[in-house]
């Protein structure tokens, strides 16, 4: 399969006189796999997707799809890209089945193969009735529609704006285990505020804010990164409160969580977690002792300023 | 200048569906048959659609009451003169279908979320217009196909079908095609300036019938032929059916005062409205691929 590969090199985009919404940005990946892109609202996510499909021109910088310029040479661009950017919406009178018709055609497929690819997709993402006109879809019956366009033709290279946007827990269960799957021979580039879905799908993140790129990494490299530590232990029966003094000298903060449960913060390496373990199996026997934040929420918190939210129930 | 090259990405490994590229005329073909099939289900086609038809069957089944005989008088004996007469409001419907149709066919990309769909594909932005523009032609003349069906059917009622000039009812076809592209370019260039969809049809109707019909009746005041405006051009459609045709009349208001009219010969309309194509499609090309979508 032809990898693919984008890249924005010193990219900038400003408004009129306002701040810049991207500012020097500067990436290239190719060959397979999904880059979680991730900032607050107004970071420049967005901004830089359009850039990258040529709906916005750079102020200053490039960008390339495939190694394609796609404002100079638009059609060359994006012919071997899949893109699903803000809230696409087909033609209203159109059926699905004709809306994916479009986009087959367009990026050159037969008619054979156009129907042999919406079969495809509808295996993949259960679209609704292909009869049944675009006007007359759910949100999240549209947005799997424009994911499967986004998919008709296989191409190598996918461009996603918070894919699972407007789907229900279920709809997203099979978009994050479809795009798990696609990773394997497709370069994907995903913005989300979900951490969970970065989590799960991405290899790498891309940290953004205030259109600056403030944070490039391993999505499995994130939990050494990590200064603070929070984890759930759950015991098998209740423990005395008291008990909690005897976690004290490896802890930072220990909060009760359920009645059988501590909320342990820590700081330190995957050796204090350990410690942390044993001094908790001394107070009573462990039946679970997991992470109660995510490496890549954590990372965002710390990259990126934000009025992070008081604990609630906070003890000592 | 950047050159656009054909693309070349044809089959990947087998499992991959193979990809054929993609010429801009396959391209054209196919937005304009996808516009198309949008388009004619539209409420707007439908309901402008049924309202000719309402006031073409309307007109005939009065004309109908009134007996062939009344209606020969009135028309002076000629088939022509009838269809002229008929066909005297094909410049409004042509000018809301354009409106429509055209009013907004390019800020939709930029004010809904349609161009993220359409915008993403591997298609030249000059190559979608053209889709569109195409499209909107056609439904337009659909309407007015149904419009000259209707006037021509009450010619042959009235006059018996060996006094219908076929020759001029498709000379007048052809300018009202012509007056159709026109009108579209207009319409299109609005909608690559004003990001507002609605306003965009609303700025069409206002500029091609109220401001032009305004501006013409303003100019005549003061003695001027309104050769720029586009409404004064799709006169030719109705007057070469006119056997009567007087391209200058002067009406004598009073003591040395005179108002002066001016109907636009057919070769004059041609120009003007070639002129308006001219200037208008390459405009809405230009600034279409200027846009940016910021929303």
């Amino acid at each position: 399969m032809t990898m693919g590969s984008f890249e924005a090199s010193h990219l900038t985009k400003r408004f009129g006189t306002a701040p810049p919404s991207v500012q020097d940005l500067s990436f290239r990946f190719d060959g397979a796999g999904a880059i979680g892109y991730v900032g607050p609202n107004g970071a420049g996510k967005t901004t830089t997707l359009k850039l990258l499909v040529g709906l916005l021109r750079p102020t200053k910088g490039r960008v390339a799809l495939n190694g394609v310029d796609p404002v100079a040479n638009r059609r060359r661009a994006l012919w071997d890209v899949g893109a699903v950017i803000e809230t696409p919406e087909p033609y209203p009178t159109l059926t699905v089945h004709e809306s994916l018709d479009l986009v087959g055609r367009a990026r050159g497929l037969s008619t054979q193969d156009i129907d042999r690819e919406i079969d495809r997709t509808n295996g993949l993402l259960h679209l609704p009735r292909l009869g049944h006109r675009i006007g007359w879809l759910s949100k999240g019956q549209r947005q799997r529609v424009v994911l499967a366009a986004a998919l008709l033709g296989d191409p190598s290279v996918l461009l996603l704006d918070e894919p699972t946007s407007g789907l229900d827990p279920a709809e997203r269960v099979l978009v994050r285990g479809l795009l798990n799957r696609l990773k394997q021979d497709h370069l994907i580039l995903m913005s989300s505020h979900q951490m969970l879905e970065v989590t799960e799908v991405c290899d790498r993140a891309l940290f953004l804010d205030h259109g600056r790129l403030v944070l490039e990494s391993r999505v499995d490299e994130l939990e050494s990164r990590r200064r603070l530590r929070d984890v759930l232990v759950q015991f098998l029966r209740p423990v005395p409160w008291e008990r909690s003094r005897e976690l004290a000298h490896l802890t930072t903060t220990i909060r009760p969580a359920g009645e059988r449960g501590w909320r342990v913060t820590f700081e330190g390496t995957d050796e204090t977690r350990a410690a942390v373990l044993e001094a908790c199996r001394a107070i009573a026997p462990v039946v679970e002792f997991e992470s109660a934040t995510l490496a890549v929420e954590d990372a965002y918190l710390d990259v990126i300023p934000t009025d992070r939210p008081a604990p609630v129930g906070t003890t000592s | 200048m950047s050159v656009e090259t054909t693309p070349t990405v044809s089959r990947g490994p087998p499992g991959r569906p193979a990809r054929h590229p993609v010429s801009d005329l396959e391209a054209w073909t196919i937005l304009t048959v996808h516009q198309l099939r949008n388009y004619v289900r539209t409420y707007r086609f439908l309901g402008l659609l049924a309202f000719v038809i309402s006031i073409s069957a309307l007109t005939l089944a009065f004309q109908v009451d009134a007996g062939i005989a009344t209606v020969r008088v009135q028309q002076l004996y000629r088939s022509s003169e009838y269809l002229s007469n008929f066909l005297d409001y094909t410049g409004l419907w042509i000018v809301l279908a354009a409106a429509f149709f055209g009013g907004d066919a390019l800020s939709v990309d930029f004010s809904t979320g349609a161009g993220y769909y359409t915008l993403v594909l591997p298609v030249r932005r000059s190559v979608l217009l053209a889709g569109r523009y195409t499209a909107a032609t056609l439904v337009t003349l659909a309407v007015v196909a149904v419009y000259y069906a209707f006037g021509t059917g009450g010619a042959v009622y009235f006059f018996g079908g060996p006094a219908i000039h076929w020759d001029l009812i498709l000379e007048s076809f052809g300018l009202a095609a012509l007056f159709t592209l026109a009108a579209l370019s207009v319409a299109f260039c609005v909608s690559a300036f004003v990001r507002s969809p609605a306003a965009g049809v609303l700025v069409t109707i206002l500029t091609l019938y109220v401001g032009f019909t305004v501006l013409q009746g303003v100019v005549e005041l003061a003695g001027v032929e309104p050769w720029f405006s586009l409404t004064y051009a799709g006169g030719a459609m109705a007057a070469v059916l006119d056997t009567d045709f007087v391209h200058l009349q002067t009406v004598p208001l009073g003591e040395d005062q005179y108002y002066t009219i001016w109907a636009a010969t057919v070769w004059e309309g041609v120009l003007i409205m070639l002129g308006y194509l001219v200037v208008f499609l390459p405009a809405s090309a230009y600034l279409y691929q200027r846009q940016e979508s910021t929303g």
